[in-house]
């Protein structure tokens, strides 16, 4: 009998099934993007009835019948499908329009892969990014990430998470950098992270944030990263098919546990240092990170050795930009890009000692 | 012989020697269409190394000498006649190493050798550093060798003799579990069980375990199990042995089974009346190292242990996607991969054909089917075998 999903494989169209199965993992997430973007923006809007919605945006959640006033399960997919629709059709129209001027300039077939991109970039966005960043993010994301490269399975980092990093630094404070930016004017929240890092548990609980909550995902966040839950349904989708390395993935977990413990030992029992591990699991976007950005398999290392320290390298590199710098709360992004950039290196050294043993023996 | 006279003998009319199953061999032919020849007799010698010399398993008339592009020997076809007769070879007195080799060279069983690393036919005067039989089968649904081997156990047993005296190397017998095998000198052979999946019949993991081949220059030499059965039919009879056991499987078998055929057989003529009505492709080889079937290669490759026929799904008739696609290193490579080699690299090397990082990364230890499961698992829809193939050429070139 052939299994439902049997592991991803070759021959032809391999590298098309492999795409997606790729696709299919995010869709838990998306889903739960889509209910708790609209969860989140509604019961801001009830929390504070003086404040205005993004006019755009709030024509368009009416426009599919969201109701304000007593927000249900269906009032929350349509304003979140106000919020995600707009950001991922921008990001696609983006990827596709250089996609198929790349395939038109080279004459090759049209790439497909900026699907996957167009939505991890989306997923890692708050809801009520600006289009123009959105166009520079993506833009950047596949000429930069991916096409000098030689397109799509030849890059060396995730083209999404470049996107994300250069959003991050071109624009500092608003969408990428602030992942709470809802779209409601004069709204600030604080994110989970900062909020532990000034109050501790006290803070978090105040916010009403518990792990519980923290695992489905019904705190704010940017859209696709605050369910861990949807998450842990993707990867265990893309670990039984074999797409990504169950070695990297546990080695990020073991390299976090780890790194956190350290400073929970070391540090002054403040700030987020005084963290402990299972709430640096939870909070932030490290279990979305971990499973789609990090365990890329064409951005990450490619031997088994690799693997293990660039996981554990990742992992740690997370606890110790949370606990180091207040500025980067969620630190995800960037421990990531910092451990994927540093890929290569760490081939580099596993193969340097394969080749140094086979060189040393004599039959 | 006694045990194999169970298995079902699928007559032939007619079977090939192909030049492709001898790499890097310059073939001289000695014969021409319509000749007569005894089983035994000298057919081709390469023209390099004229010691080496290829002979014929079967009696019969030379039907068809197929030669391709610039010359290439494709195929020797042989129309089979049995009445012909059989050269009658003597067995070498003693075991002078020197006397042994000449045997082997003047019967054609010297062909069967291959080394590691290159996967050729042995020079006549080159010593290995060890001798590697294999003795068990993982391919799936290939022929299982032990019944083989204890059907014929006085003919494997002379042919092991003789291949332990030819060389001070070891000679390592490599077999499956529980498979009890007692040789007349235990001191000089080795027998080693493996276990585990398709990788444990391969030569190259046995080599990469006992006899690891560095970058020194030095090679080992391995052959099949029924390649020594072969060895010992001279030996013990004075004639070829002009039959191998070689298995028909697959989903579009009707009856799976093993059959005695001659070796070299045409696969069209194995599978007469034996596939199921649904559409399929033919393999000469397992599923995981088979050469698709065609009317160009038709024959059974030597050394060749099975046929499969595949039933074919509609899915693999449908849109083929890129034919092309990047490498995607997955973790499935590093499974698969042969041990101690870093799979990805190694693959990159290839693709790029730079052959002295593959020389660095291990190509040396490995031959064609040892990349055939890596070929299957990666969406690149490269050919390993070739393109390491390839790189072999110009490292031996370069030495």
């Amino acid at each position: 009998m052939t299994p439902l999903i049997a592991a991803a494989g070759g021959g032809p169209g391999g590298y098309r099934r492999i795409l997606g199965l790729r696709l299919l993992a995010l869709l838990p997430v998306t889903l739960a993007a889509i209910i708790n973007s609209g969860y989140q923006y509604l019961s801001r809007l009830a929390e504070n009835p003086v404040l205005a919605g993004d006019g755009f945006r709030e024509l368009l959640a009416r426009g599919l019948g969201a109701n304000y006033a007593d927000a249900g399960f269906y009032d929350w997919c349509a304003a979140g499908i106000a919020h995600l629709l707009p950001v991922l059709v921008v990001a696609l129209l983006a990827g596709w329009f250089w996609e198929w001027l790349i395939a038109r300039y080279r004459g090759r077939p049209q790439a497909v892969d900026f699907v996957h991109t167009a939505l991890l970039f989306t997923l890692l966005l708050p809801g009520a990014t600006p289009f123009y960043h959105l166009l520079f993010g993506m833009s950047f994301a596949i000429l930069v990430g991916s096409a000098i490269f030689g397109g799509e399975g030849r890059t060396f980092l995730s083209p999404a998470l470049l996107g994300i990093a250069i959003l991050q630094v071109g624009f500092p404070g608003t969408g990428g950098e602030h992942p709470l930016w809802q779209g409601i004017a004069g709204y600030s929240g604080s994110d989970a992270i900062a909020l532990f890092h000034r109050g501790g548990d006290t803070a978090l609980a105040g916010a009403g944030i518990d792990p519980a909550s923290a695992f489905v995902g019904g705190i704010a966040g940017s859209m696709g990263t605050t369910s861990v839950l949807a998450v842990v349904a993707g990867a265990v989708l893309l670990l039984a098919t074999r797409v990504i390395s169950w070695r990297l993935l546990l080695a990020q977990i073991i390299g976090l546990v780890l790194a956190a413990g350290l400073f929970n030992y070391l540090g002054d029992g403040s700030g987020a240092a005084a963290m402990p591990a299972w709430w640096h699991l939870l909070l932030g976007s490290f279990a979305f990170g971990a499973v789609f950005l990090a365990c890329d398999p064409v951005a990450s290392c490619c031997t088994n050795a690799g693997r293990w320290i660039q996981g554990l390298l990742a992992g740690a590199l997370v606890v110790l930009i949370r606990v180091a710098s207040a500025s980067h709360p969620d630190a995800v992004v960037q421990a990531v890009l910092l451990a994927s950039i540093l890929a290569p290196l760490i081939d580099y050294a596993v193969i340097a000692r394969n080749v140094r043993h086979r060189a040393r023996r004599h039959v | 012989m006694r045990g194999l006279q169970d298995l079902e003998s699928r007559k032939v009319t007619r079977f090939a020697l192909l030049g492709r199953n001898y790499h890097g061999v310059n073939f001289e032919v000695l014969c021409k269409e319509g000749d007569r020849v005894r089983a035994g007799a000298v057919l081709m010698r390469d023209a390099r190394r004229p010691e080496i010399r290829f002979c014929t398993p079967r009696a019969g008339t030379v039907a068809a000498i197929e030669r391709g592009a610039r010359r290439r020997l494709i195929a020797l076809q042989i129309e089979i006649d049995d009445n012909v007769g059989a050269e009658n070879f003597e067995a070498p007195n003693g075991s002078e190493p020197a006397a042994l080799r000449r045997f082997l060279l003047e019967t054609g069983a010297w062909c069967s050798l291959r080394t590691r690393p290159f996967g050729k036919i042995p020079h006549p005067d080159s010593e290995p550093a060890a001798v590697f039989v294999t003795a068990l089968d993982a391919e799936p649904s290939a022929p299982e060798p032990r019944p083989i081997i204890d059907a014929c156990y006085d003919e494997f047993r002379a042919g092991i003799n003789l291949l332990s005296n030819l060389d001070e190397a070891p000679l390592f017998v490599c077999h499956a579990p529980g498979h009890r095998l007692e040789f007349d000198h235990p001191e000089r052979v080795q027998c080693v069980p493996f276990v585990g999946g398709h990788s444990a019949g391969l030569p190259g993991v046995h080599i990469h375990a006992l006899c690891p081949i560095g970058l020194d220059g030095a090679e080992v030499w391995h052959l099949g199990y029924q390649d020594v059965i072969a060895i010992g039919h001279l030996l013990l009879h004075g004639s070829p042995w002009t039959q191998r056991v070689v298995s028909l499987g697959g989903s579009a078998v009707r009856n799976p089974r093993s059959l005695r055929v001659a070796p070299g057989a045409p696969v069209d003529e194995l599978l007469a009346g034996e596939l199921l009505d649904v559409p399929h492709r033919v393999l000469a080889g397992s599923s995981i190292y088979g050469r698709p079937v065609d009317a160009s290669a038709r024959f059974l490759d030597a050394g060749a242990r099975q046929v499969t026929a595949l039933e074919t799904g509609p899915a693999d008739a449908g849109d083929p996607g890129p034919r092309s696609a990047p490498l995607i290193p997955c973790e499935t490579l590093e499974r698969l991969a042969p041990p101690g080699i870093l799979a990805v690299p190694l693959l990159r090397a290839l693709q790029i054909g730079d052959a002295e990082r593959a020389l660095q990364l291990g190509a040396l230890e490995l031959g064609e089917e040892d990349l055939a499961p890596l070929s299957h698992a990666c969406v690149s829809n490269s050919d390993y075998g070739r393109l390491l193939r390839r790189v072999l050429d110009q490292l031996e070139g370069a030495r």
